[in-house]
């Protein structure tokens, strides 16, 4: 009785296996196909024989190469089986003509050129009367289905616009972004009807089967790809940036340009779709890239939005969110509008590999607390006449020194601990470290990537990436040969070790920002806030020198007179309450 | 174990355009049959906008390309007929060795016929082919029938690489298990006929008998 209940459990966690990385790989596979920006190298090549295949890649006898960071996120979105999976792959197009604005640069015009339906369809009748074999047979035909679909790939009209994207880039004029979401966002009827269908056959499984299916248009002369772009890329020289970017980072060439940005921005608002930008705003002159991307981003259809009241805050979208999100996912949407296609760039190349993080005395990114932007600010609260904001901010403080410590700390905080200040880093891609516990991880990535070191920078990625194949070791822990006897362990119980692992490495990256933060020269000068110390610091720091002692003597007397203030008031509140009863 | 047959369509094919369409229609229907891991290679075809997949071992590639030079061969010795590529999948069965020889059957479970009608002149420079199925108007000029031949070439094999997929996808309970191997997983066999042959048929028959060769590949 044991055993078959056994068998029953491992088979089912078997064919839910199977399920899940069929909707990956096929996700995988319609992607590398149309979005030249998904490869994380940014190639179009053949693996070469000789190279090694991870082991998450063999799923399905089908080795693919490295799989896009994108592709990671379904694994939190799709926990539900059951729901469809659909992949639009959308043809962006500028039209010639009077934009929106009346700015004279053409309209984005987007058009779904194929809809890929891939969805396991349950049905409690097909329960298994069949025998043990079940999920192998599913897996075998499955490897059928899957090559099937690689052709079929190649060999539908969107391939060509892929290739020549892929080979022209910014000339072609034209950009392929795609959208996946697990519900369809209805299309009109004209577009019913030139898109054509096709289905293949679906793959029986244990209790329900897979299904791949698409509609595609036959033709995609209508869009003119064969012309190049009638705008020349230009190439502003004195371009200075927006303050969201970093301004001391070189202008991005095209070669780091076309590849995928590995990190991207949440939206928070949109549990069930994601979709990708890629590197759009590459194809059109920037000034074209100004209003138009600022319209695109408005006139988003809403349709993409989930019906869903899901909150996933630890969704990870896998690309750029400037063509589908509502303005509150962007923290400063003047500022994104008003850089148009530069920001893009810039802002995807700050998403990439670990680059040198500027000195965060000197420059500051919007989105860190204002107090540092002015590196000169002194540390210590203002004078006298500010201290009743102080009073009035913290009376309910047991301390004003306490308080005012906690809020010094605080800004200074979103450099140097992960006290959780809410420094309001929503902005700062979320990476993928651990499954669980991203409102941490978020908020730490939000620190680093605004104020770490290169050093921290590259040991969480290189942790990350040490996580992941941990992660897909322990999903895929032995090759899936059809006939032999599988002998995996359950992934479940192991990759709760797997998560702890990365949450100690995690906290290893922690620590070391908090040393090198701490044991930074100017920062300590910042940190004086007990007032003991500030005569012999006030003499050594450069930054500091218009500061004096006998200011900083009359900011502690300050504080005295309040704290006596408070406590006064807190004893008289104290008799009254007496009296009252 | 039945054996399923697929016919494909027959293709209308200039001399010079043998050796492209043979190459991507017998590896695309390789890349469904070498189910073991593989990495797959994309190949672009020189004559026309198609894309195919290959599978990615060297040795098969050789030996699919020896086999259309022989192809070939036979369609210079022997014009003005139709002629046929077969491509069997076999499960290889040892029998009870007998006290004379070791019999070593070939069980087909799948065979593909690539047909191919191939112009009569084999010179890439002619423009007009007596077996071309075209109507040929007196006001065309020959690139622009070349051309619309061309085209109508490139549907077709479109088609034909279609009519795969559908035939991979809709029968799938014959194949055996999968061995434990990289790359091509069966044993498999190509053989050449002609319409001519009085052997045309026989060669089918002989198949079905061989008790030949060990060899998988002929």
């Amino acid at each position: 009785m044991d055993f078959q209940y056994n068998n029953n459990h491992n088979e089912h966690g078997r064919n839910d296996q199977i399920v899940s990385q069929f909707l990956l790989k096929t996700l995988h596979i319609v992607l590398e196909s149309r979005v030249p920006y998904i490869r994380p190298n940014g190639r179009r090549g053949n693996l070469s024989l000789g190279s090694q295949v991870r082991k998450s890649d063999k799923w399905f006898n089908l080795a693919l190469g490295e799989r896009p960071t994108a592709l990671d996120s379904l694994n939190f979105w799709h926990r539900n089986l059951m729901e469809p999976m659909i992949i639009d792959i959308i043809l962006v197009q500028e039209m010639p003509g009077l934009g929106q604005n009346g700015s004279g640069y053409g309209a984005l015009v987007e058009t779904v050129i194929e809809r890929w339906v891939v969805q396991y369809e349950y049905s409690r009748a097909s329960q298994s009367h069949q025998s043990s074999e079940s999920y192998k047979k599913t897996y075998k035909k499955s490897i059928i289905l899957l090559r099937s679909l690689y052709t079929m790939m190649r060999l539908l009209p969107a391939y060509r616009a892929y290739r020549k994207l892929s080979s022209k880039g910014k000339a072609c004029g034209f950009d392929i972004v795609y959208k996946v979401s697990s519900f369809s966002a209805p299309v009109t009827r004209s577009e019913e009807q030139v898109m054509k269908p096709y289905s293949f056959i679906p793959v029986e499984a244990q209790h329900g089967r897979l299904s791949v299916s698409v509609k595609y248009r036959e033709s995609l002369s209508d869009f003119n790809l064969e012309t190049s772009a009638s705008l020349p890329p230009e190439i502003i020289t004195d371009y200075v940036g927006s303050p969201a970017t970093d301004p001391f980072r070189a202008f991005p060439d095209h070669k780091v340009a076309t590849s995928f940005p590995v990190r991207e921005i949440p939206p928070p608002q949109r549990p069930h779709s994601w979709s990708s930008g890629g590197p759009f705003m590459y194809n059109q002159s920037p000034p074209a890239h100004h209003s138009s991307s600022g319209r695109y981003d408005l006139s988003s259809s809403p349709t993409s939005y989930d019906v869903y009241g899901q909150r996933t805050q630890n969704y990870r979208p896998p690309t750029h969110h400037s063509f589908d999100d509502s303005p509150p996912f962007s923290p400063s949407p003047p500022t994104y509008l008003s850089s148009g296609g530069n920001y893009m760039q810039s802002r995807l190349r700050s998403e990439t590999a670990p680059v040198s993080i500027p000195n965060p005395l000197i420059t500051t990114p919007r989105y860190l607390s204002p107090n540092l932007s002015d590196p000169n600010r002194h540390s210590l609260p203002p004078m006298s006449p500010r201290s009743t904001r102080y009073e009035v901010s913290s009376h309910e403080s047991p301390s004003v020194i306490r308080s005012l410590k906690k809020s010094e700390m605080s800004r200074i905080g979103d450099l140097s601990s992960a006290s959780g200040s809410g420094s309001a880093n929503h902005y700062s891609p979320s990476h993928k470290i651990s499954r669980d516990n991203k409102d941490d991880s978020g908020r730490f990535s939000g620190l680093l990537s605004s104020s770490g070191s290169p050093r921290i920078g590259f040991s969480r990625s290189s942790s990350r990436l040490s996580l992941q194949d941990e992660l897909d070791d322990i999903d895929f822990s032995c090759p899936f040969i059809v006939d032999d006897v599988d002998t995996c362990d359950s992934p479940v119980s192991q990759s709760g070790i797997g998560v702890k692992q990365g949450k100690k490495s995690q906290d290893a990256a922690v620590g070391a920002l908090v040393r090198m933060l701490r044991t930074a020269p100017p920062l300590r000068q910042d940190s004086s806030c007990c007032s003991d110390h500030v005569e012999s610091q006030s003499n050594t720091s450069g930054l500091f020198m218009s500061r004096k002692t006998s200011d900083a003597l009359e900011e502690l007397k300050a504080y005295t007179g309040i704290k006596h203030l408070i406590l006064s008031k807190s004893k008289d509140t104290k008799q009254q309450h007496l009296y009252s009863l | 174990m039945n054996c399923e047959v697929c016919q494909l369509k027959e293709l209308d094919v200039e001399y010079f355009e043998i050796g492209e369409v043979l190459r991507c229609i017998l590896h695309t229907i390789f890349f469904h049959r070498a189910l073991g891991l593989v990495r797959p290679k994309d190949v672009d075809l020189e004559l026309f906008e198609i894309t195919y997949v290959q599978c990615g071992d060297a040795e098969l590639e050789k030996k699919v390309d020896e086999k259309i030079d022989q192809f070939i061969d036979r369609v210079e010795k022997h014009p003005n007929k139709k002629n046929q590529i077969c491509l069997s999948f076999f499960e290889v069965k040892n029998k009870q060795a007998t006290w004379f020889t070791h019999k070593v059957e070939h069980l087909y479970w799948e065979q593909w016929y690539i047909n191919l009608n191939v112009a009569q002149h084999p010179k890439p420079q002619s423009g007009k082919s007596h077996h071309s199925k075209l109507v040929l108007d007196p006001g065309e000029s020959a690139s622009d029938e070349r051309n619309a031949r061309r085209a109508t070439l490139e549907s077709s094999l479109h088609e034909v690489l279609f009519q795969i997929i559908k035939f991979v996808n809709e029968k799938k309970d014959h194949i055996p298990p999968i061995p434990n191997m990289e790359g091509v997983s069966f044993p498999y066999e190509i053989t050449i006929s002609s319409s001519s042959d009085s052997a045309f048929g026989m060669d089918m028959f002989k198949r079905m008998l061989q008790t030949g060769q060990p060899t998988m590949l002929s």
